[in-house]
């Protein structure tokens, strides 16, 4: 568990480096160069250049920066709209939990591929929203990220409403309750520090797992559009040149293996030593 | 990765009397009328004969007739019609020995239902334009009929899109029109021989995995080289090249296969045992330019982006120099074609200089500004998926800032971008292609009236909004001018007045890339819309 | 127990009506129409064309009428017609269904097969090398993007070594299970290895929770032999949870695997949804998320049904 930790800080740190290095260089990693396509590495490329010139080891960082911050972030939003649910469900219990565990179970049972298929096709000017938002530049990152978190919510919605149940006729909440404490206050200060360890481990699981399912969407033509780059998309990219310069395929198809399998082990380990506690 | 380099050998145990050939699309429906797809047109080209077609040299070819029509011959005669304009008579003698694949004749049956088929309303045809003008038809015997069209252009002759449905098999499923896309035996029962009356016919269809192609028993032209085509469909092109090295398949077809970029990349690395050909054809890479847009309206800048662009480069590195590059919209292969055009080549002083006498400034940030301060920056969109398009813009926009032009990529899905989009023209610039036919007068892409809006109800595709009634009233002309020689100057001053007003920036012509085993000879590849597999039986097999 | 059955077939029925028109609506919510899209193939298709198939074809209607015609059509038993295929639905759903079946269904029975061995011999040595070693390669399993995997697979199995065909699921004219199972090897070599990492750690897991259980250790004091304490007694309990995983897995067997189905060519159902969704084909693509979403709410059903027979201590009423 400590070399997964170890190993995500590294890449996470890379990504972040990203335009440091790029400036410390003096390379623009959006720069084309048609002279010096699909480079060997050299001192000047450290790991050569892809089909339009642009320095690879740069454009990993940059995909990486995509990458990661797309899987954090649904999954960040995934355990938001999961712990609102399962902290309701479980703390008000009777036919509101009825409702949103039903409801959860539904989202679960969904055959979740196709639908995210059509979901990311949408067009979002006929949703009614604002030409602001749907010609922003960073829409198909948002798009992803919401896509993300809609169908990622659930694991963290049934942990929270489980440790709810349990929690909730604890004496200290009794204590606060008589005490005059609003539901709100009970749930932030009571409930919500209870739950923490387990939705954590939960959620480091699900920052690989749309990471994998952003190189889907992106094999699929509905992940980040130019010029964003994420790993996914420099994947799909490289697998028409995969012959010729395997590297390029290489290098992305490395990258996502190793977060993915690098926060599955971190969760795991998490998960072992928080089962070890109790 | 090394395993990689270890490549079978194409299977050569049958000697070569079955081809497999891979694509990279599944046709849905093979009714030729219904649902435009080139892997439809490509499929059908081994199996039916259309009566006339553009071939390799960009002549028109009557393919099921006996003789084109010209007013020499006398089978083709001009009409005044009563409103005024100029009509003509065409007739067409269908050949003595065509005959559909279960032994039944070709005959005017067919022709007069077919013209039916494409005249009711209610029918599904998608392809309905050359109908229209077809108001009449005289059945003259089995074999000779006349068509009565109420438009004569310098094109008269060419019918291309009149392809023959088998009335003794169609017309009861024709009976309900509405139903007819359902009920047509193209689709009920591919397999019946009396479906087709091209060398080959369809024997064996496993929809949206492969079809099987055998020999037309009572095909009386030249006898094709194969006894079996096998055609598959491989949607990936990555997973299409595996095959193409493991022996599953003998060949990629050009007109339905990978991109030029992929296949330059596989002819590196294998073309030693394969033979691949590249043929430039119609489809012009171009980038519009909405003239709506104050900054765009300028010549100059125009100018300037055009000259900013090293094109030859970008061709000879992302494509090997097999795209050539554009001077004007029409390409080398056309009859008229004229290189007496202003040239803009690469030249990066000149468009700053351009850039600045049209009050666009340096300015510190490196984009160029106005006097009111505005930025010089544009949005360009493109078919998103579309990777060689992806490439190419990037490399626009890299070379454009270079000249201070800040370029936003936003990419959209085709249907979007063709389907909403552009037709009503909410773009700055937008990069595509134009896929025309031989010698199509551009008059939907250059007459003012044409400019889609909600008055027209968008129809037209005069994207940038040009405007200019000189060439609207050349193009007018040059449409209905038949004598060839006047009509050359027509066309030469038709690219002359494009080439210096600038609508929209040409970049390329596209190039399909065919990839044949060594042992394929005499296909040549058209550079137009009609696939290679018209001509399969000048197909050989080399020892 | 039959008042539960009951309602939840009920609550299976109404999910599948909300879902026929939620997916209708999604649908008719992605830009552009059939029309559009060939317009965009097309550029002879003249803009009077446009205007006369669109009126033909029905899609300027407002959804919900168009929603509604289909529903009396699709109650009736007629699906329609696919626009795509070229065929009616069941025409064009059935043979991708089976496909679908033999691909996902040999590779389940496989991965199921390798994770119980894997599971349970990392589950009698927990904490061993083997035990980290089976354990870091499930990890391995679920992380490798499969596209890429498959790729590979390819290039090396199929282009490289020529052991197997890259595509496809049978040589034309040539029908024979041979031929089929070698068309199959690769598709189900890909989804087999990214799919048996998590069936591994479930049934690890589930099996060390029952080893430890009482009577196991009972049956251990009792002098039973190692063998038959883990295969008899051990397993059995064990194999609750693990039923409910099948039982889960089950709508996976319909909707397809769509990632491993592109790259092999292989016409399955995961490819069908995905052309009937991009394509704009309404009757196609509902038929099968339909078909889809109904196997899997059967498998859940089955799974609860599963679940109170083989545990006594649950009952439904």
């Amino acid at each position: 568990m400590k070399s997964a930790a170890i190993l995500l800080a590294i890449i996470a740190a890379a990504a972040l480096a990203g335009p440091l290095i790029g400036v410390a260089f003096g390379i623009d990693p959006s720069a084309v160069d048609l002279t010096d396509r699909l480079a060997d590495p050299s001192f000047s490329h450290l790991l050569g250049t892809d089909e339009l010139g642009r320095d690879v080891m740069l454009r990993l960082m940059e995909g990486g920066r995509i990458s990661l911050a797309i899987g954090i972030a649904a999954a960040l939003a995934a355990a938001a709209l999961g712990t609102t649910v399962g902290l309701v469900a479980g703390y008000l219990g009777a036919w509101t939990d009825r409702i949103l565990m039903r409801l959860t179970d539904a989202v679960i049972a969904l055959p979740l591929l196709p639908l995210l298929i059509v979901l990311a096709a949408l067009d979002l000017g006929k949703l009614g929203l604002p030409a602001r938002i749907t010609q922003s530049d960073d829409i198909s990152l948002f798009r992803i990220i919401v896509l993300a978190a809609l169908i990622g919510w659930t694991t963290a919605a049934r942990l929270v409403r489980g440790a709810t149940l349990v929690t909730k006729h604890r004496d200290f909440v009794r204590a606060a309750r008589s005490l005059g404490a609003g539901t709100p206050h009970i749930l932030a200060r009571h409930i919500l520090p209870n739950v923490m360890a387990p939705l954590i481990v939960a959620t480091s699981l699900s920052v690989g797992d749309v990471i994998l399912l952003e190189s889907v969407l992106s094999f699929l033509g509905l992940g980040v559009q130019p010029p964003l780059a994420s790993w996914g998309s420099m994947l799909n990219n490289a697998q028409n040149l995969i012959e010729s310069s395997p590297r390029l395929a290489l290098y992305p198809g490395a990258m996502i293996f190793l977060t993915v399998i690098a926060c599955n082990l971190l969760g795991d380990g998490l998960q072992r030593r928080l089962n070890r506690q109790r | 990765m090394g395993l990689m380099a270890a490549v079978a050998a194409p299977a050569l145990a049958d000697g070569h009397s079955s081809l497999t050939i891979g694509m990279i699309q599944y046709p849905g429906t093979l009714n030729p009328n219904i649902d435009p797809l080139a892997a439809k047109y490509y499929v059908l080209g081994f199996t039916t004969r259309p009566f006339t077609v553009y071939d390799a040299d960009f002549k028109l070819q009557c393919l099921l007739c006996t003789e084109l029509p010209s007013f020499d011959n006398g089978r083709a005669v001009p009409v005044d019609l009563p409103d005024g304009k100029r009509g003509v008579d065409l007739t067409y003698t269908i050949r003595p020995d065509a005959m559909w694949a279960d032994g039944v004749p070709v005959t005017t049956a067919d022709v007069q239902f077919t013209w039916e088929v494409g005249r009711d309303p209610k029918s599904p045809v998608s392809n309905a334009e050359m109908y229209r003008h077809m108001t009449g038809i005289t059945i003259k015997d089995d074999k000779t009929f006349t068509i009565h069209d109420d438009k004569l252009d310098f094109t008269y002759a060419a019918i291309n899109d009149f392809e023959l449905l088998p009335a003794h098999l169609e017309r009861e499923a024709f009976a309900d029109p509405t139903q007819y896309r359902q009920r047509t035996h193209y689709v009920t029962d591919p397999t019946n021989p009396g479906l087709y009356d091209g060398p080959y016919r369809v024997s064996e269809v496993s929809p949206g995995s492969y079809m099987v192609l055998e020999r037309n028993p009572h095909w009386a032209g030249r006898r094709g080289a194969f006894d079996r085509i096998t055609l598959k469909a491989i949607e990936n092109t990555a997973a299409l090249e595996a095959n193409l090295l493991s022996g599953t398949i003998d060949m990629v077809a050009g007109e339905v296969g990978p991109p030029l970029d992929e296949a330059l990349a596989f002819d590196k690395r294998h073309g030693a045992d394969y033979r691949v050909i590249y043929k430039p054809g119609l489809g012009f890479e171009h980038v519009d330019i909405n003239l709506d847009v104050p900054a765009l309206r300028d010549r100059r800048v125009r100018e300037a982006m055009l000259r900013a662009l090293d094109r030859e480069s970008l061709s000879k590195s992302l494509f090997a120099g097999r795209q050539a590059v554009a001077n004007t919209f029409l390409t080398p292969l056309d009859v008229g074609y004229s290189d007496d055009v202003p040239h803009y080549s690469y030249d990066p002083a000149r468009a700053a200089d351009l850039l600045d006498e049209a009050g666009w400034r340096n300015s510190p940030d490196g984009i160029r500004r106005n006097d009111a301060g505005e930025r010089l920056s544009f949005t360009l969109m493109t078919t998103a998926g579309n990777h060689s398009r992806e490439l190419v813009e990037q490399v626009l926009q890299s070379e454009w800032k270079k000249i201070g032009i800040d370029i936003k990529l936003k990419n959209e899905p085709a249907r979007v971008l063709f389907g909403e989009t552009l037709l009503h023209r909410q773009f700055q610039l937008a990069m595509y292609a134009w896929i025309s036919s031989p010698e199509n007068v551009p008059r939907s892409i250059f007459d003012s009236t044409e400019i889609p809006s909600a008055a027209n109800g968008y129809s037209g595709e005069n994207l940038p909004g040009y405007n200019n009634p000189k060439m609207d009233e050349l193009l007018k002309a040059l449409e209905i001018e038949l004598d060839p020689e006047k009509r050359k100057a027509m066309w030469a001053e038709a690219q002359r007045i494009y080439a210096t007003d600038l609508p929209f920036l040409p970049l390329f012509f596209r190039a399909d890339a065919f990839i044949l085993p060594k042992w394929i000879g005499g296909l040549r590849p058209t550079g137009n819309q009609y696939p290679t597999s018209l001509w399969v039986t000048d197909w050989t097999v080399k020892p | 127990m039959t008042r539960f059955i009951a309602l939840r077939l009920v609550e299976i029925a109404a999910v599948l009506a909300l879902m026929s028109f939620v997916i209708y609506g999604l649908i008719g919510l992605m830009p552009g129409d059939p029309i559009d899209l060939m317009r965009g193939v097309d550029p002879h298709v003249s803009s009077a064309d446009v205007v006369r198939l669109k009126a033909l074809y029905g899609v300027g209607q407002p959804l919900f009428e168009r929603y509604l015609a289909w529903a009396r059509q699709a109650l009736a038993g007629n699906l329609g017609y696919s626009r795509l295929f070229a065929e009616p639905v069941l025409t064009a759903l059935l043979p991708r269904l089976l496909n679908s079946l033999a691909l996902m269904g040999s590779s389940f029975v496989l991965a199921f097969g390798i994770a119980l061995g894997l599971g349970i011999a990392a589950a009698r040595r927990p904490g061993s090398v083997f035990d980290r070693a089976v354990n870091l390669f499930c990890f391995a399993g679920v992380s490798v993007p499969t596209f890429w995997l498959a790729l590979v697979l390819i290039l090396v199995f199929a282009a490289g070594l020529g052991w197997f065909p890259a595509s496809g699921i049978a040589t034309p004219g040539n029908g024979g299970l041979d031929d089929r199972l070698q068309h199959l090897a690769l598709p189900v070599l890909t989804l087999t290895l990214t799919t048996v990492g998590s069936y591994t750690r479930y049934i690890r897991a589930s099996m060390r929770e029952a080893l430890a259980q009482d009577h196991i250790r009972t049956a251990r004091a009792k002098g039973a032999s190692e063998r038959r304490v883990v295969w008899h007694h051990a397993l059995r309990s064990a194999l609750v949870p693990v039923a409910t995983v099948l039982a889960l897995s089950f709508g996976g067997l319909v909707s397809g695997a769509l990632v491993t189905e592109t790259m092999f060519a292989y016409p399955g159902m995961g490819k069908l949804i995905f052309d009937a969704v991009m394509g704009n084909d309404y009757n196609l693509a509902l038929a099968a998320l339909l078909l889809a979403t109904a196997t899997t709410l059967a498998g859940n059903f089955a799974a609860d049904l599963a679940y109170a027979w083989l545990d006594p201590r649950v009952s439904y009423q």
